[in-house]
Parts: structure tokens; sequence; C-alpha cells
């Protein structure tokens, strides 16, 4: 298991380089100009300035090549330094810069990590939760009517977009009920009782929303999983051992049924950190997927790069980790 | 310490501030506000768009302000420099600024003329990038005379020299924490652009970038008494629905800037009866233009060019004057612009001084007026209803770009147009084709291989001298040219040129108003451009948000440090 | 054949059926009868072969007879208990006693579990014994299935069809049953292994005393093994007899067809021999025919037949037939 995971570590670095230089090629190609969102009244020479002075329009083979050296070289060296292990000259980092905002990308994700993980990562943490035990029984009792509200549910979860969903809870909680807040603060301090209940109370609602939608999606491969499991011979051998249905359903089933599950969980991660665009924008969570937004929007082609170049990593990653994992559960597979 | 420095500036204040020391500083809690679009940088110099530099606009401040009537208001400076008081020299090639001796920076030291030489030097540096580059157009060199007096010399005559540091575009900012970040180093100096050290109302107390500016009030405002707000948040984000209902409908916002919001769901949210929709109008105008020129495809290269001849019978101004006469512009505004326009007779609307009465008979339709004025000239409906004379009909091919607003407008001008026996063909042609400026394609704005098109046009600040300056005889586009010029009715008047020329001349803001006024008159009693809408900036505001104007000339939240609570 | 005289299982009138559902509401619109009515009885020792094709219902049949299946009537004695009664407490404390060995062996051993851990199972629910005591019980069973004792912490998918087949029959005397319904044990198996197996379970009962019903579509297999073999045929036993009765003199049509089937191992004989081959389908047995449920592929079917269902009489001394022709 580990000379696989370490062949496929090592497979996976030609793969990226790859996948990097097509997003770089991609973002080169596409239409969009940093300076486009400046008013229309500052005229074309003064553009032409800014443009040059951003360094967009370098030779692709140059930019490409300045990207990777701030990626793998420059921005490592600068961690390390924050860390105290100087190398070289630590005056000397082109990090790489943001066009929008003249900072550094890096600085601007990590800002973001803290609401994303606490909106995102914990919708996908309850999705799970909840998804679980009503996949387990919405199989095991299939067609009753816990199993069709279970399944309407999902659908509901599924097909109705977040940013309905979203704009309903607001336009009920916030506006009529005045429960919760409509947007997010992302400047809050967990330090206080008070500034706790404040955090939950404003993560309810993109939680609930983004939770819904996760649960939906689980829920029915934790019950398609079971269904398949449920009618395997092994279980009824279980049964015909005289174990009890809590240790049939629970035991047997239930860890068989989890294997691909958890692959799908796993795979589900990187999605976590790409963030849930819609759901930030609507309450304006302002994490990772806003920030891609927005970079996207202002043409800020550093900062998706990185991005994009980010969640390529964790895609590929946490792939591994779903096999890695598959072969764990599974004692049917071996990668040696 | 500072306490008593503060408190000996108060004393000081009170006499020159005796009106504005009703509140106290800090003493009205936070203020909340809500941009759609979210802040990426708080150094106007290097921003990429509008809301950076109004997030900036609360910590740094230029050496004068527009108001949201269209005047300037000393800031940093302790008057207007003009002829008059010997601020702008004769030759109109030099201004001299007098620096406020009383202002400090938000860390303590204070503010000097040095400050203001290194901010225009900043700026101009070539490899800065500097987007308000367009500001210091001209500027030849920025001296400091002595400690609070700048001398700005130009290289031409400017009879407006209020460009550099007039507006929230051109700040002042400080050369102690710049000093390192000219030219290429600018955007390195990331602790400075996102923590400019300011001589404003407020100081960054966190900037998160493409999220949230958290802001307090500055310790060493120049005014003791404000700002009245002890803390400020400026979250982006979101869309303009979302800030809008979150000021209009759940109260958590105070005030939501560039409200886009079609007009019947802000009607709805505005029920909710938190807050208001206010509204200012700078100077885009959508309007008409008329071709003077004969745009048949028959004339080939010399299309829509003076030598190809004239219209064959927009170049009669009964026709032109009837077209206006039958619009109803109070319509058009009700149904694609709401709050977001008003009915204007005039291409040059505001600021106020410039703004002429002379033309308003047209805000009320009167087909009536219209269809007798055609009678008069001979233009009698044939057999379909469509007026003609001499074997010419009155059919008019009408263009524009793209866009369901400008299609719902055309649709309604046909209607009113059809009531005078006029024909109208509608065209729309996307806006990347219909404004760029391609040679090849002949749908740019600039060929207008039409008779009518519609478009909106404004001007930077409020002086409109170059804005006014569109329609001289030189303007005109044509193949000579590679049809660049802005003049596009082809509209050619000796009486005109020279008013433009005088213009250029006059440094009297009473007189160049005057003379703005005249061209504005002429333009539109000729009937060349038709005005249809002023088109404003709206924004939401909460009823517990006193003392707020919309300000259509300069940073929405320019005069941020005047706004109060009220309950 | 004193060995045989004790009732172990006796079956009465059971039947299985399962329901359809169909539409919006998933109303039950009528049932597949996959067993319609059985009765017999197992000896106690002795083996009985259920034969038949398959979707008549035998596998079904034979889960029923552990009570995996609910019955939708009838009666099922074990014992003298009717089991179909018990309430699921009552039937867990009878269940280490009747076991079954199923058709596949890789589906029947739960894949994320070790052959120990499998075998085991069933003395953690229902006995007391220590983990020492466990682990030599289990070392023990594999000894019995003739596997290597140190195999309790590999994992099934390690080992041949033959090999988990074992597994599955120690996993079933793990609990010292009485009573083993072998659900086609061997059918899943290449056919040099069949005969080990078939073998080995031979073998057991003999050592153990066990009683089997013995499910499979092999004839020749059948005859190997079981004392008693009954016919089935959609949901309902055509005929029951003696091995030996039932292979010499067949009484049911069917049976006779199914016999001739079977290939002689001489060419000579093979080439001259006459085949009876059934037309059309097996009826579906959601809408089985009216009278005898084989009238409809019967080659000697008359009038009564159609009309009137042929009850389970005795011909012969223990030789059962349920056909209105037969003699």
């Amino acid at each position: 298991m580990l000379n696989y995971t370490l062949r496929r570590l090592l497979f996976a670095i030609p793969t990226l380089l790859v996948i990097s230089f097509i997003i770089f090629v991609i973002l080169d190609l596409a239409p969009g100009d940093p300076t486009g969102q400046l008013p229309l009244t500052i005229p074309a020479e003064v553009r032409a300035q800014i443009r040059e002075s951003l360094g967009v329009g370098e030779p692709i083979h140059i930019a490409y090549f300045k990207w990777l050296r701030g990626f793998f070289v420059y921005e490592p060296l600068y961690w390390l330094d924050q860390m105290g292990l100087t190398i070289g000259d630590p005056a000397d980092r082109a990090r790489i810069i943001s066009y929008a905002t003249r900072g550094p990308v890096f600085d601007l994700i990590l800002e973001r990590i803290p609401q994303t993980l606490w909106v995102v990562g914990l919708s996908y943490v309850f999705g799970i939760l909840i998804a679980l035990p009503i996949g387990v029984i919405s199989a095991y009792k299939q067609y009753s009517w816990f199993d069709q509200l279970g399944t309407f549910i999902s659908m509901v979860g599924f097909s109705v977009p977040t940013f309905f969903t979203g704009l309903l809870m607001i336009v009920i909680f916030s506006v009529q009920l005045g429960w919760f807040p409509s947007v997010y603060d992302t400047t809050l301090e967990v330090n206080s009782w008070e500034s706790f209940i404040k955090q939950v109370k404003q993560m309810v609602m993109p939680v609930a929303v983004l939770a819904l939608y996760n649960a939906s999606q689980i829920s029915r491969f934790m019950r398609a999983s079971m269904l398949d499991n449920l009618t395997q011979d092994y279980v009824r051998t279980a049964r015909a051992k005289g174990m009890s249905e809590k240790v049939v359903v629970l035991t047997h089933v239930l860890r068989n049924s989890l294997i691909p599950v958890v692959t799908v969980i796993a795979l589900g991660v990187p999605t976590i950190f790409s963030g849930a665009i819609i759901t930030e924008q609507i309450f304006r969570v302002n994490g990772l997927g806003q920030l891609l937004i927005i970079g996207i929007q202002g043409s800020d082609f550093p900062l998706v790069q990185t991005l994009t170049f980010i969640f390529a990593i964790l895609i590929v990653l946490f792939n591994l980790i779903a096999d890695v994992i598959y072969g764990i559960l599974d004692p049917r597979i071996r990668y040696d | 310490m500072r306490k008593l420095k503060t408190l000996i500036m108060a004393t000081a204040a009170a006499s020159t501030f005796a009106t504005a020391a009703l509140a106290e500083r800090g003493s009205d809690g936070n203020l909340n506000i809500a941009y759609w679009q979210a802040v990426s940088i708080l150094n106007p110099y290097l921003s990429g768009g509008t809301k950076d530099i109004e997030a900036s606009s609360l910590i740094l401040d230029p050496l004068a302000n527009y108001r949201p009537d269209g005047s300037m208001e000393p800031a940093l400076a302790t008057e207007i420099p003009t002829i008059e008081n010997g601020g702008v020299s004769e030759d109109l090639k030099s201004i001299t600024w007098k620096l406020r001796d009383d202002v400090v920076w938000s860390d303590g030291t204070p503010f000097t003329a040095a400050d203001v030489v290194f901010s225009a030097n900043y700026c101009l540096h070539p490899e800065g990038g500097c987007n308000a580059a367009s500001n210091f157009a001209d500027v030849e060199s920025v001296e400091a005379v002595d400690d609070h007096t700048v001398k700005i010399n130009f290289s031409v005559a400017k009879p407006f020299p209020y460009g550099p540091f007039v507006g929230a575009t051109a700040p002042v900012i400080q050369e102690a924490q710049f000093k390192d970040c000219m030219g290429a180093k600018a955007p390195e100096c990331t602790d400075a652009n996102f923590g400019p050290i300011g001589t404003g109302p407020f100081v960054v107390d966190e900037f998160r970038a493409n999220d949230v500016v958290t802001y307090k009030a500055n310790e060493n405002y120049r005014d003791p008494a404000q700002p009245a707000f002890a803390t400020v948040v400026l979250k982006g984000g979101g869309d303009s629905a979302s800030t809008t209902r979150s000021v209009l409908e759940t109260g958590e916002f105070d005030y939501a800037w560039n409200v886009q919001v079609e007009p019947e769901v802000l009607a709805q949210m505005q029920a909710a009866g938190n807050g208001e929709i206010i509204a200012a109008f700078g100077t885009s105008v959508e309007r008409l233009m008329v071709n003077l020129t004969n745009p048949d495809p028959a004339l080939g290269d010399k299309r829509s060019t003076v030598e190809g001849g004239p219209h064959p019978f927009l170049s009669d101004k009964a026709v032109r004057q009837a077209l206006s006469m039958a619009i109803d512009r109070d319509i058009l505004v009700e149904v694609g612009y709401g709050p977001n326009g008003q009915v204007t007779c005039n291409v040059l609307p505001a600021p106020e001084i410039y703004a002429s009465t002379a033309n308003d008979a047209c805000k009320t339709q009167d087909i009536e007026g219209a269809n007798k004025l055609l009678d008069e000239a001979g233009w009698m409906p044939g057999p379909d209803g469509i007026r003609e004379k001499d074997g010419v009909r009155l059919s008019i091919l009408y263009q524009t770009s793209t866009n369901s607003v400008r299609q719902g407008t055309q649709a309604l001008v046909k209607q009113m147009w059809q009531e005078i026996g006029v024909e109208t063909e509608l065209r729309n042609i996307d806006a990347g084709v219909f404004f760029g400026g391609d040679q090849s394609s002949p749908d740019t704005f600039q060929k207008f291989f039409a008779d009518i098109e519609m478009y909106t046009n404004n001007f930077d600040g409020t002086d409109p001298e170059a804005y006014m300056g569109n329609w001289v005889c030189s303007e005109i586009p044509s193949p000579a040219n590679q049809w660049i010029g802005n003049n596009m009715p082809r509209f050619c008047s000796e009486e005109y040129d020279a008013l433009s020329k005088e213009m250029g001349k006059t440094a009297s803001i009473e007189k160049r108003a005057e003379l703005a006024k005249k061209m504005n008159d002429m333009l539109m009693q000729e009937y060349v451009m038709i005005p249809l809408i002023h088109r404003g900036r709206v924004s939401a505001k909460s009823n517990a948000l006193g003392n707020v104007t919309l300000n259509p000339w300069d940073s929405e939240l320019a005069f941020a440090e005047e706004w109060t609570r009220v309950e | 054949m004193t060995k045989h005289d004790q009732v172990l299982v006796k079956a009465q009138n059971v039947k299985v059926h399962f329901p359809i559902h169909k539409g919006i509401f998933r109303r039950q619109v009528g049932s597949v009868k996959a067993v319609d009515g059985l009765s017999f009885e197992i000896r106690k020792g002795e083996t009985l072969g259920l034969v038949g094709e398959s979707g008549c219902g035998k596998s079904t049949a034979g889960r029923a007879m552990l009570r995996l299946y609910e019955l939708t009537e009838g009666q099922l004695d074990f014992e003298g208990v009717d089991i179909a009664k018990l309430n699921p407490k009552e039937l867990r404390s009878v269940r280490p006693r009747m076991q079954m060995i199923f058709q596949d062996p890789q589906a029947c051993l739960n894949p994320r579990m070790t052959v120990g851990s499998i075998i085991a199972e069933p003395l953690d629910e229902h006995t007391n014994l220590s983990t020492a005591e466990k682990r030599e019980k289990v070392k023990g069973l594999l000894d019995a299935v003739g596997m290597n004792r140190d195999y309790v912490n590999r994992y099934p998918h390690e080992f041949s069809g033959g090999q988990r087949q074992r597994i599955g029959i120690a996993r079933a005397l793990a609990l010292d049953p009485d009573f083993i319904v072998c659900d086609e044990p061997i059918a899943a198996l290449d056919v040099s292994i069949q005969a080990q197996v078939v073998n080995l379970l031979q073998d057991i009962q003999e050592r153990m005393g066990l009683t089997y019903l013995f499910i499979s579509h092999d004839l020749s297999m059948v005859r190997h093994i079981a004392d008693r073999v009954a016919v089935m045929y959609l949901g309902k036993i055509v005929e029951l007899a003696e091995k030996r009765d039932l292979y010499k003199t067949p009484k049911h049509p069917y049976t006779q067809a199914l016999l001739s089937a079977v290939p002689v191992p001489d060419p000579e004989i093979e080439a001259k021999r006459e085949h009876i081959v059934l037309k059309g389908d097996v009826p579906s047995p959601a809408n089985p025919p009216k009278g005898c449920n084989f009238c409809t592929r019967c080659p000697i079917a008359i009038e009564r037949c159609r009309t009137e269902e042929p009850e389970l009489r005795e011909l012969k001394k223990g030789q059962f037939v349920a056909c209105h022709l037969a003699e």
C-alpha cells in the first residue's frame, strides 16, 4: 500500500504539471482585461500603462515559468521564512501577486480558508451525518412512508438550486422572522459565549442550505448501496446464523455499504475547498468560491491560475486518498 | 497626551466649525455599508474599479472634494485656488494650493507639501501603472513652495486646472509610508496598499481583500467633532438585489451602494419601510443622435459623410424637432429606468450651473404640435399614413446596442413616431461591435450607417469643456480620420466652434457656464441630438442614517464623516 | 432404515407468495406464488433431495424451511414446534439448530470479515465460550472441513470457490446444527471440486448425524447423495419418492421428462434412448394455469388436467405423485 501510494504520488507530479500548463494556456487564451472594471472615463493609454505594470502580455512561456517558480520555489521558501527557516535571501521572494489586490495570492487564500471550512466544511459534515441514517433507514424500509419522504426531500434538495433555497431562507428567516442575519460577518472573532451564539446564528442558514444539498446526494448513494447489499447472500447467512437484526444491518450490511459511500465522500472533499460559489455569494460568506468568482470577473489571472491549480492538486490528492481508503476498507482490493 | 492635543485642537477648531460641532466624535457607534463589488485594494492609484476608490476615500483625502451639487470644497487646502484669489496664474499654466497647517496624518506626523509633491510623483511614475494618470495629464512639475504651499505647473494652458488632487480618484498619500513603493515596486508594498495612512475621517482596522474592510474613527481627524461614527464595516460581495435587501428589508445595513434592481422589485423592497432609495444625477444622458448626412448605401464610400451630401429628410429641422416633440420621455423613464432615470432636455444636464432651462418644453409630449409642424413644412401623410414630400418618405432606421432596456425604449419610441406619421425600422447591434472601434465593421456607432442611433455618453468630473468640444467640425468621423471622432450627428457650425474655442481660454466658472449653456442650447435647438433620459446613480440608505446626500461627482463616501445616526 | 423413522421437519401446506406492487401508489395487484402448498416430511438423519428447473421455487422452499422468508400460509414443525409461529426472539434461539449452505460461496461470505470471524460470529451470539475456546472451535471446524487451520485470518476472496464452500460449510456447522439446508451447494463449483464437496457433506453427515435438505437441479448428484427425492414444478411438489423408486419408475410425466434428459454415460445406449422434450415455457408463477400446473406442457394431458388440480397421492408405499393419470 505504501509503495502504491508513493508510486501514485510520483505519477501525480507530471499530471499536475500538465494540468497547470493547460490552465495557464486556457487563461491566456481567454478574453479579459484586468483593467476592464476601471471607469470608462480612464483613457486607453493609461490602461495600457497599467497592464504593462501588471506584466500582462508577457510571452506565455515566460509568464508560465515565472508563475511556476513563484508557486514551487518562492512560496515554499516564504513560508519557511515565516517558520524561521531561512534559505537564501528572504528579500528575494517574488511571490505570486494578484492583479486586483496587488497582494500575494497565498495570503488571500489563507484568509479565506477559515470561513470556507467552517461553513462549507461543516455543511458537508452535517450533510453526511444526516444522510447516513436516512439512507440506511430508507433502504431497510424500502417503499415505506419514511423512504418515500426521504426520496421526496432528497429530490427537492438535489433539484432545487441553492440560490433558490438560500433566497427562500433569507426571505423567511431574515426578512420575515428576523432570526438570522442574511450577511455573514467574516471578521467575527469567537471569544465569548455571546460571539459564539452570533457565529452559530450566522452559520445556520448557509450551512442548512448546503447540508440539505449534500445530504440529498449522499443519502441516495447510501440508500442504493444498502439496497445492493441487503439482498446479498451473506446477509441471509447472517440471518441464518441467528444474528439479531441490529447486528445484521449495522455490522454486516452497513459496513459493506459504506465502502462506496466513503469513496464518494472522500472524492467530494475537494469541493469543500473550492467552496460553494453560489451559496457563498448569497450569504456573502466570502470564502474561496467567492474569491475565485471575483478573480474570474476581474480577470485576475494569477489568482485564478493559483486557485484552480490548488483545486487540481486537491482533486488528484483526494482521488488517491479515496483509492487508499477503499483499499483499507475493502480487503478484496490490494494494490501491490 | 493625545487627549490633551485633541482637546486643544477641539478648542481651536470650535470657532471655525461651530455649526458642525453638534455631535461628538464616535458617538454614533457602528456604520454598516454594503458594496456588491468587494473591495480589492485601498490604494486608489492602483485600484481596479470605483469600489476601491470609494473605500479608500474614507481614509485618504484630496486637496478638495466635489460636493453633491458639483461645487468644490477644500479638504486639505484652505481654499479653492482661482484666478481671482491668485491661486491660478493668468496664463492658466499653473495652480498654487495653500494647505491647511493643522492637519496631521493618522499616525500623528504632520501633513506637509512634501506629501503632495510625493503623491504626484508617485502617480506620474511611468512604471507605476497609476490609474489616475489622466488626472495628472499635462502636469509638468509639482513643487513645494513652502511646507504648506504647493504649485502645480502645466505644460499647456489649463482653464480647468482641478484635475490633480481634486476628488477621490487623486488623493494625497503619505510620503513616509510610500517612499519605497515607487514605480515597479508599487505592487510589492502590500501593507501600505492594504492600509494606507491617511488624513481622512477613518483609519483601517482590518482589511480582508475582496471581502470586507473595517474602519475606526481617525483620532487625529482635522475636525474634532467628526466622524460621528466610531467604526465602519464595509462589506463586499453578493449582488445588487441582496445588498439592497439588507438595507431596505432586513435592516442589517445602513447603506447599499449602486442599486441596480428592477423598478417593481425595488418598490416591493421599499414597502418594508426600513429605508429609502436615494438617487443623484451626474452627466450621463441617454440620447438620440440624428444623422445629418446621407447614410444611403448607394453612396458607397461617401455613405454617412459630409461629402455624401445632406440627409434626405433629417436635414430638415422641422422633422428633427417633430421627432423630439413626439416623444413621451416620462413613459420611457417609468418603463425602463425607475429611480435610475429622469426626463431631460439637455445633453449637458449637470452640474447645476451648466444646466440650461431653455429647452424644457420637450418634457411634455406634443403630438399635435409635431403634426402641425410637419404639416406646415409640407410633409403630408401618404396613402399608408406615412408622411412624404417630393417622393421622400419619413422612414427611419433606428439603431442601438443590444440591451433589453434599450430595445424597450426603441419599441416605445417607434410607437410614438407612428402617431406623427413616421415609419421606423429598429435595429440592435452587439455592444462589443457597436462601441468597438473595428474599422472593418459597418456597424460601429462612429460610422453611423443609419438615420438615428441611441446610446449614453457622459464626462468625468464637473468640467464640460472636453465634452462640449465633441461637436465641433473637426470631430466629425470620416474615412479620412479612420472614423475616429465624437461628432456623430456630423454637426458643423462656425458659431459653435468659436464658442468652444473661447471656452478653452476662459477661466471664470460663471463665464464658462454661460458658454457651455449656450453650446448646449445651440445643439438642442438645432435638434441634432435628442436627449431622452438623464441617468443617475442610485443607492439605498436606512432610515436610521442621517445627513446623507448621494454624490454623483465624487466618491459616494466622500462626506461620510458628516453622516449621523438618527432614531 | 430405522434411523430414518423419526420426523425432524414437517411441512404442511407451506405457501410463500411474494406480492406484486404496481402503479403510483404501489397497490398490490397480485402475487408470485413461488411456493404454493408444499407438504412433506424430512426424517432425522436422512437427506431429502429437492429437484426442479430453475425458477420452480426450490430455493424459496429451502429458505422457507429455515424461515428466512415469512410463510404466507402453512405450518412448519421442527421437532414438533411450529417455527412459522415463533416470534423473532424465540426464532433466534432455534436458529443454531438449523443452518444453510448457499449456492454462491463468494456472495454468502461477508467480504469484509476474516474467515475466523465469519465462523466465530454465531458463537458470539449463541454461546458463552471464551475467546480461546472459540478460537479452538473455529480451528476444529476448519479441520473438519479439510482446511488449513492457519487460514483464520484470511479474507474470503483469497480462496478458491471450493475452499470458500468449505468455509461456508464450516460456518454452518459452527453451532452444531441438526438440520442443514444445502441450497445448490455445488452449482457454482468446478466439476472436479463438486465431488469433493459432496463427499465432504456426506462425510460430515455421517459423523455428526445431520439431516439435509439438498436442493439441486442436478439429478445425478441428487441420486448420489439423497435418500428420498422430491420433484418440484411451479411451486408444487409433483412427485416424492424413495430414490430408487423415483429413478427406476418415475410416475409423473414431468419426472419422466426430467430423467430422460439426464445423459447416460454410454454412447450406444444414449443414442438409442428416447428423450421426452417438453414444449413451451414454464408458466409465470404469478399467473399459474388452472387445474394441473403442468398441463400446459404435459405430453399426456387430458381435459380433466386443465380443470381439476391433482392431489399428491400415495401411489405405492412411499411414492407420492400429483397426477390424475399416474398409476
